[in-house]
């Protein structure tokens, strides 16, 4: 039998790939301290804030900020009857799994599917169901599947659905649309955090350090890594590209592609829940939520003042524009109410109460598409 | 690059006391066969990449450990090999399909040269068992003994294999088996 000396399909470009993962795991050798476990403080403090809840005058006063928490907008519909951008849907995580909702308020039970997200023009899912990732139609239809070791989170597509980036584990890994090639893009990730930069390849994600790394998911090379201080748990690009929104506990960092970072929004003590990119990328939609209450504010990407949209007593955990930029959808999950807030021609709020009934257990809004 | 023993074991030593170009060096040399062999053995690029890139990584963890008086090929293929098998018979297991929608993505390269298609695609038809033994006997060139080591197997099972594998690939191919 003649020696196989001739190369493997894709030897030489994997061996470059893989050379940059195993750099990354070489150089990372460094042990990152063990955090500590705050647990039984948590535990702890919950207990003493229930007892002076029950016993103390500013106690009584916080349980009647509770029930306007859980009472949410008057006048609410009790159903979702419709959204009110045309030919949209929304993805909702439930506890039973994801659903899909169409304009006509119709929707339908992916049933055991979590983590979902649209495929840039609507017309596939990628959505996790146990070890597997699959890419699957909002009938249920199932195209194509993958299993991984370890916990599979946070798939995304590329702006033109020929890649998608996913969790698996500790890994960072990227397939392609129509489920071959899959290859792991880096270890040196923080889990969850990732967006794909419209008109490429290039996925921003945040590596082990919490600094931003910029590579282009087809070449062994990293285009860029952003130093910051953010810690972000939230990745976003304008629909252009030119700009990088980092959300992190209480800041916005707004950095260019490469760096440097270009804008700054503080929140002080306030915790960012949850923000949103609008589709035009001027504006940046965003949930502060303090002790007892949360608002929505809006702040320009560029410049200029940033604005509270809407308070109200509790937790918002969510909010998204449509896809036309008209509207933001909250979600005010204290008060199991969904507001469609308008913003053009006139500010109009338009509510929608049991959405626990809706949706069944721990409704959450995942992605509303699509242009 | 020359590939010595020498070399390897200056490298090794470099990897261990912090040089990126040695490991870089190392990495390099054997990248290519242990890509092969993954390949070989499981007949799909992105597992390839996957099994011998874990393996990479698997000794860069065990790099401060690592006896540099031993080779480290042999060591790194026997991980090679037996997580392609293990992949191999647990990819049965693994409900994926593939159907080409959209129609996305451009077809993988097929392997490089006629030789090597014929070979890849009879190898494909043989069991992950007989392939491993295959591969390792004429790609990495390790002996039945070395193989049976690596393996975990008696050597009279290695060889058994090897001979009823041959055998098949020889029904397969139309070229003389040596």
């Amino acid at each position: 039998m003649r020696r196989w000396d001739a190369p493997a399909p894709d030897e030489r470009v994997a061996g470059d790939r893989s050379w940059e993962v195993v750099r990354e795991a070489y150089e990372e050798r460094i042990r990152v301290p063990r955090k500590r476990d705050w647990r039984p403080v948590a535990i702890v403090a919950v207990a003493a804030a229930v007892v002076a809840a029950a016993v103390t005058p500013p106690g009584h006063a916080v349980l009647g900020s509770l029930r306007d928490a859980v009472r949410g907008e008057r006048n609410a519909s009790p159903a979702l009857v419709s959204l009110p951008t045309p030919h949209s849907r929304l993805l909702v995580k439930s506890a039973a799994g994801t659903w899909v909702v169409q304009s006509d308020g119709s929707k339908r039970l992916l049933r055991g599917y979590h983590d979902a997200s649209w495929s840039p023009h609507g017309i596939y899912i990628a959505a996790v169901r146990g070890h597997e990732l699959r890419a699957l139609e909002p009938n249920g239809a199932v195209h194509w599947s993958i299993g991984r070791k370890g916990t599979i989170r946070a798939p995304r597509w590329s702006f033109d659905g020929f890649r998608i980036a996913y969790f698996a584990g500790p890994t960072l890994r990227v397939i392609n649309g129509d489920g071959t090639q899959d290859r792991v893009l880096t270890r040196d990730a923080r889990a969850g955090v990732s967006a794909w930069q419209p008109a490429s390849h290039v996925l921003a994600y945040v590596n082990a350090a919490g600094n931003i790394v910029v590579r282009d998911a087809d070449r062994p090379t990293r285009l860029a890594v952003i130093r910051t201080r953010l810690a972000p748990r939230q990745l976003q690009w304008t629909t252009n590209g030119r700009l990088l929104v980092a959300v992190g506990s209480h800041t916005i960092g707004i950095f260019a592609p490469r760096g440097p970072q270009l804008r700054r929004i503080d929140t002080g003590a306030a915790t960012i829940a949850a923000s949103s990119v609008s589709p035009d990328g001027k504006s940046v939609a965003f949930i502060e939520a303090g002790p007892d209450q949360s608002s929505l504010q809006i702040t320009g990407t560029g410049a200029g003042p940033t604005r509270e949209i809407f308070k109200g007593v509790g937790i918002f955990s969510n909010v998204v524009w449509s896809p036309d930029g008209r509207v933001l959808l909250l979600d005010w999950s204290s008060a199991r109410q969904w507001l469609f807030i308008h913003s053009v021609p006139v500010k109009r709020i338009a509510a929608v109460s049991n959405i626990r009934a809706n949706f069944g257990k721990e409704p959450s809004l995942m992605g509303w598409c699509c242009p | 690059m020359a590939g010595s023993r020498g070399d390897e074991r200056a490298w090794i030593r470099g990897a261990q006391s912090g040089s990126v170009p040695d490991l870089e060096a190392l990495f390099r040399h054997h990248w290519p066969r242990a890509y092969r062999a993954a390949y070989l053995v499981v007949h799909d690029s992105a597992a390839a990449e996957d099994i011998a890139q874990e393996a990479f990584l698997a000794a860069v963890r065990g790099l401060d450990r690592f006896d540099r008086r031993r080779p480290f090929g042999p060591w790194l293929h026997r991980i090679v090999v037996n997580r392609a098998i293990d992949w191999s018979r647990s990819r049965a297991l693994r409900r994926e399909s593939g159907d080409a929608w959209l129609g996305l993505v451009a077809a993988p390269a097929p392997p490089d040269g006629e030789h090597a298609q014929t070979l890849a695609a009879a190898l494909a038809d043989l069991s992950p068992e007989h392939r491993a033994v295959i591969v390792m006997r004429h790609l990495l060139e390790y002996t039945p003994g070395e193989i049976a080591e690596a393996l975990g197997l008696p050597r009279g099972t290695v060889n058994s294999r090897l001979r009823r594998g041959l055998d098949e690939l020889a029904d397969l191919l139309d070229e003389d088996l040596q």
